[in-house]
């Protein structure tokens, strides 16, 4: 059958996006993969459709717990039942339950620190795996800007599991990057399929506020002109909360803030009433926006600068994937860049902790020979966050630690926490240097990423002319008539259907 | 906030100065202490007992302190807090919500919601015979519940909505002292995705402390309602058929009873546990708080029990040390079982 064919019958799709045929084509014709799409062109069908024709099992490593649930979620919705998430979430029960069963699915998504545990790994050296699918494939490279340890160790796992074929997926990755996943990975002849990252229905402003202090009002007056809807993207929650206070407070527009401190069930509503138009406006921290599939977002406005261009971009792909023109506006203050530098540093282990963490270590006597375990009460008395202790864990079981003296082990992981700051900053001037460039913006991003620009495009930037005025909405109506519907008339609204009952 | 503080000037009235501040904080989080739990039967406050499960300490201390400022409590001193004229002419204007049922309701409330909400959500989209869609709750346990639902209602698929509407609106029409609002505008149906608890606050212009315990207040009419008419409300009566309430006993106190039952007295339950006497003794007052069958006769002989009645009745307090003065034949466990077994009647 033809690709086209399967496309439509499965997933009701006419057309590929730009790429995945290519992928497809590619793997199928049985080569190992490097597949680099924009974000929004629908990744999980690169390995999702070659499912329905390879007769083993597609086994995908993704890093992001939240998407893995939202991936296995989209799966169900389109009818693939045959699908698992084996990770953290689930209880040893469930997980022993799915271990037993593993042979009756078809994908098997996997956290990454699943396959450090050796009755796992032996369960999944049983099957017969047809594809291997790295997700977020740049967390391998320690140039990327989501290093994750734990991934660095895939090379080893796809030996161990008779070297299948592989496909490494990413949106964003340098050529250096690049570069790493393959020799990480250890696979000598590879396909690559680099679609362009340029998005050229985005266009690009910064705009400069002298006052840091004006940044709200600036807001406020973007957000009632511009078409919507639209993401709000900020660094601090309690700048989202206000913003979106505010935009309510004034009339404006229909606005909620989002981040990772609302609980889950909020967290699905307000993303919910987001797709199905019931907000115009979210005002978000970097939490929002993975799997929400919205077509027709005509804004995204930084109210502070990303940490780093690879985020930059994934964030302004969240717009316009219907192809219509959006647009990108970012507000630069003198002094913004200290703000991530601030949560950079915050992200990694301190020197103290480091010192108490070792010292404490040593005076328990926890000293072993290949692992020193550590007691997750040691977190809290340290005073580690998440992220941080997510660390100390990666680097603890790291497979390539040579010593096991423990002032060696220290000295080790301070070069390693020094390194990683280095290359944040690094990632964060790198960010200002484009923020404050005079030059296209498209043209930088796309150097960052080592293409170059086809053809000048109409409405490209502010440095190449672009006004703002082109994507003022036409209308200025706002009147939360849904206020005064009767609760008996919502419910009927929900429950009957008139259509059908006629 | 006046309807949170009506339930805590209440609560302060039952309490009358017999206890800390703090011990409303526990009944308002439904606390599992042996504490909380004899407090909320001795002092008649059950139906308030975890209807504020999420409730902060910071947010309970700040309330404190307005309903301080506002002059409608006053500290007499060790955290015990007394009501002013002011504080009870305020309770006198604002009712109390009537259907709170912490007690019997709360080790299910949470279930029973998302319940209520995932099956509107699907039976919304079958009627609208959509099938592609994410359901706003992830809880397993739910789904597979729901799933094995679907498959008892033997009612046609296209007649669900109109059935589940009719018999919601028969649960609210002849309730007066309820807004259905509360609970309504937070159901998800297909293309149309309910408000949060937040957002719901906002647009019925209710506070949000007060919103919580309205929507708590709505839910609780609605267990009811919906027991009360199983056998009319025969597709609401599925979410609710199966909820049973919970052997209300602690852990401990279950371990403390199985050894009760094979005939050990409390010293050597309490050595062969290796627990304090005092822990066992807590124990007992569950037991004679929680198991109806549980007889007190054994430890407590029914002269002393009457005197103990007598007095706290007489005195009308639940103070241990001013009965224990006036009954000082009797042991401080034995004025708690009798206060437990007889003191909520």
């Amino acid at each position: 059958m033809e690709l086209e064919s399967i496309l439509e019958k499965h997933f009701g799709y006419h057309s590929f996006k730009t790429g995945q045929k290519e992928v497809i084509s590619s793997i199928l014709a049985g080569n190992h993969t490097l597949a680099m799409l924009p974000t929004g062109t629908g990744k999980s069908l690169c390995y999702q459709l070659p499912g329905l024709i390879l007769k083993g099992k597609i086994l995908i490593i993704s890093p992001l717990l939240s998407l893995m649930q939202d991936q296995v979620e989209q799966f169900k919705r389109f009818g693939e039942k045959r699908v698992i998430a084996l990770n953290s979430f689930l209880s040893t029960e469930e997980r022993n339950h799915v271990l037993s069963s593993l042979s009756s699915y078809k994908y098997i998504f996997l956290s990454p620190e699943m396959l450090r545990i050796p009755f796992i790994m032996r369960r999944l050296q049983d099957l017969d795996i047809s594809l291997f699918v790295v997700d977020e494939a740049h967390c391998i490279s320690q140039w990327g800007y989501d290093f994750r340890p734990d991934y660095s160790k895939l090379g080893d796992i796809r030996q161990k599991l008779g070297n299948p074929l592989t496909l490494a997926l990413t949106a964003t990755a340098t050529s250096k990057v690049r570069e790493d996943i393959i020799a990480s990975l250890r696979i000598e002849e590879i396909n690559k399929i680099e679609s362009t990252i340029d998005r050229p229905n985005i266009a690009m402003y910064v705009e400069n506020v002298p006052d840091y202090h004006d940044k709200q009002d600036r807001v406020i007056e973007l957000v009632t002109n511009l078409q919507k809807p639209g993401i709000i993207y900020f660094t601090s929650k309690k700048a989202a909360e206000q913003m979106a206070s505010l935009l309510v407070d004034k009339g404006i527009c229909r606005a909620m803030p989002y981040h990772g401190g609302l609980d889950q069930n909020s967290r699905i509503l307000i993303q919910q009433q987001f797709i199905f138009g019931q907000l115009d406006v979210i005002c978000a921290t970097s939490a929002f926006g993975m799997g929400v599939n919205k077509e027709n977002i005509r804004f995204i406005i930084h109210y502070h600068m990303p940490m780093q261009m690879e985020s930059y971009l994934q964030e302004i792909g969240r717009a316009g994937r219907d192809g219509l023109p959006c647009i990108a506006v970012l507000l630069h203050s003198p002094g913004d860049e200290q703000l991530p530098i601030h949560l950079a540093e915050g992200e990694l282990p301190s020197e103290q902790q480091i010192d108490w963490l070792f010292k404490r270590i040593s005076n328990e006597q926890r000293l072993m020979d290949v692992r020193v375990q550590l007691p997750n009460s040691f977190k809290e008395l340290g005073g580690f966050s998440d992220i941080q202790w997510r660390m100390v864990e990666d680097f603890v079981n790291s497979p390539h630690r040579h010593t096991s003296q423990l002032e060696e082990l220290q000295a080790d992981f301070k070069k390693l926490i020094k390194e990683r700051l280095i290359v944040k900053k690094k990632n964060i001037f790198q960010m200002k240097k484009w923020v404050e460039s005079t030059l296209c913006r498209r043209e930088l991003i796309l150097q960052y990423f080592d293409e170059t620009l086809s053809g000048k495009i109409p409405f490209c930037c502010d440095q190449c002319g672009l006004k703002l005025n082109d994507y003022q909405t036409g209308q200025q109506t706002l009147t939360l008539k849904e206020n005064e519907q009767l609760w008996k008339d919502y419910l009927a609204k929900i429950l009957t259907n008139r259509e059908l009952s006629k | 906030m006046a309807q949170l503080a009506s339930i805590i000037l209440y609560c302060l009235t039952q309490l009358n100065g017999e206890r800390t501040i703090y011990s409303i904080f526990h009944l308002l989080n439904g606390k599992k202490s042996s504490q909380t739990i004899q407090d909320a039967h001795l002092f008649s406050l059950k139906n308030f007992f975890g209807v504020y499960e999420p409730l902060s300490r910071e947010s309970f201390e700040e309330i404190i302190q307005w309903m301080q400022e506002s002059e409608w409590i006053c500290n007499g001193g060790e955290q015990r807090f007394l009501l002013t004229p002011a504080g009870k002419s305020f309770l006198g204007n604002h009712p109390l919500p009537e259907f709170l049922n912490g007690w019997d309701y709360h080790p299910f409330t949470t279930q029973f919601w998302e319940r209520l909400s995932l099956f509107i959500q699907v039976t919304s989209n079958l009627v609208f015979q959509e099938s592609r869609y994410i359901p706003i709750q992830k809880n397993k346990h739910v789904h597979q519940w729901l799933k094995s639902v679907l498959k008892e209602i033997k009612v046609p698929r296209k007649e669900m909505g109109a059935i589940v509407y009719s018999e919601l609106v028969e649960c609210f029409n002849d309730a007066n002292e309820i807004d259905p609002s509360l609970l309504v505008f937070r159901l998800t149906g297909f293309q149309q995705i309910g408000l949060t608890a937040s957002q719901t606050a906002k647009r019925l212009q209710l506070e949000y402390h007060d919103y919580h315990i309205g929507f708590l207040n709505t839910l609780h009419y609605l267990i009811r309602k919906i027991s009360d008419n199983a056998t009319r409300l025969t597709v609401l009566a599925m979410l609710i058929h199966d909820l049973k309430q919970e052997n209300e006993l602690t852990l401990s106190s279950r371990k403390t009873q199985k050894l009760l039952n094979q005939g050990f007295s409390p010293e050597m339950i309490a050595t062969y546990r290796q627990l304090k006497l005092s822990t066992i003794e807590d124990h007992f007052v569950e037991f004679a708080l929680n198991v109806d069958d549980f007889s007190i006769d054994t430890y407590v002989d029914s002269e002393l029990q009457t005197k103990i009645l007598e007095i706290s009745n007489h005195s009308a307090t639940k103070k241990l040390k001013l009965i224990r003065e006036k009954v000082p034949a009797a042991t401080y466990f034995q004025i708690r079982l009798v206060l437990a077994k007889y003191g909520d009647r």
